[in-house]
């Protein structure tokens, strides 16, 4: 799941400043779990906007719509009707949703209120931690599915660097250390044999440097 | 100055399982204040968003109570202790946007209370106007 947070007031405020219509635009999927961007956040902000708006003496119109996916002209497609008789989207969506709602309606200025963060997990109600950086080489099959990239301060690859204490990161002691977890794990699974291994640096060529990635699946794409 | 005449539109959200007789028990304020007191009863003080106290203000509301049982005596558990996070939660976007936070207060009842939720309200109404009408409203 992609996670991110809420803008500030102050930094949403700056940019719809020119604005009078807005639609506000909320995705039913990642930032939802997360809780920055469904339904229910999308009515907190718009409320906020028209009660600032009503503070200050301005007039605004503030809509609020939830897709979805933001991510997906099939659900994006969902705001065309609506889209013509608004000034701005005001989108709470990832970085994703937001660059596709924009591709799709050229015409209307798009912005972002959240802050995209990274790719987690939800770990309990209210708390979501980072497990995945996208490296685009996942090893997570020789590391009892911990990632020592993402999960581990210091991104070892080949075992521990001897800081943790009592099982925790010695540089985030509220972290768990992902070596520990990744020997205890594969003790208890009976291939500590994997810990014998060593790993060469990963090749961070698959995920920069490149520019924007791509996944082409031509089993996957239409004709036309 | 006791809110109402201080002019204060009042918004309370409670939990039912304060009070059986509650849809009676709010009735004799409702009709002597009308629209000036509103009466929202929910299943359980943990029923409450964010979003329901924005929209009481959106609404009109100067002021917005909820009433939930006692730390420690919710019917479910931790329903009041989730109230208690979210009404927190509100009082933060309320106050991003100028209005004071004390605007929400989470009233915990205690055994000195009355059980009747007609008669908790009164109480409430009665205190000193902490704040004035809101500028959501009077702009």
């Amino acid at each position: 799941m992609i996670t991110a947070e809420r803008k500030p007031l102050a930094e949403i405020k700056a940019m719809l400043a020119p604005y009078r219509k807005i639609l506000v635009v909320g995705c039913g999927t990642c930032v939802a779990e997360c809780a920055s961007g469904g339904e229910k956040e999308v009515g907190l902000l718009a409320s906020a906007l028209r009660m600032d708006a009503q503070i200050e003496g301005r007039t605004i119109e503030a809509h609020e719509m939830t897709i979805d996916r933001q991510c997906v002209y099939e659900f994006i497609d969902k705001l065309t009707e609506a889209v013509g008789r608004y000034d701005v989207i005001l989108s709470l969506g990832c970085g994703a949703g937001v660059q596709a709602v924009a591709e799709v309606f050229p015409k209307t200025p798009v912005v972002p209120a959240l802050n995209t963060t990274f790719i987690g997990e939800t770990k309990e109600s209210g708390l979501w931690v980072e497990n995945c950086r996208a490296c685009g080489d996942c090893k997570l099959g020789y590391f009892a599915g911990v990632c020592p990239v993402t999960r581990c301060a210091k991104g070892l690859f080949n075992g521990p660097c001897g800081g943790s204490k009592n099982g925790a990161c010695e540089v985030d002691p509220d972290s768990p250390c992902a070596w520990q977890l990744i020997v205890e794990r594969l003790d208890s699974a009976g291939r500590s044999d994997l810990l014998e291994a060593i790993y060469p640096p990963a090749d961070w060529s698959k995920q920069q440097g490149k520019g924007p990635r791509k996944i082409v699946r031509e089993d996957q794409r239409s004709e036309s | 100055m006791d809110q109402i005449s201080a002019g204060l539109n009042i918004t309370i959200f409670f939990c039912r399982q304060l009070d059986i007789n509650q849809d009676k028990n709010r009735r004799a304020i409702e009709k002597e204040l009308g629209p000036r007191v509103r009466f929202f009863p929910l299943p359980c003080s943990g029923r409450i968003e964010p979003l329901h106290l924005l929209r009481a203000f959106e609404s009109g509301a100067d002021m917005v109570y909820l009433i939930a049982c006692p730390e420690g005596a919710c019917r479910y558990r931790e329903g009041n202790l989730r109230a208690k996070k979210r009404v927190q939660y509100a009082q933060k976007l309320i106050e991003e946007i100028g209005l004071e936070g004390a605007r929400i207060e989470l009233i915990n009842k205690t055994a000195a209370m009355p059980a009747n939720i007609g008669a908790i309200a009164k109480e409430l109404l009665a205190r000193d106007a902490k704040v004035s009408t809101s500028a959501v409203r009077s702009k």
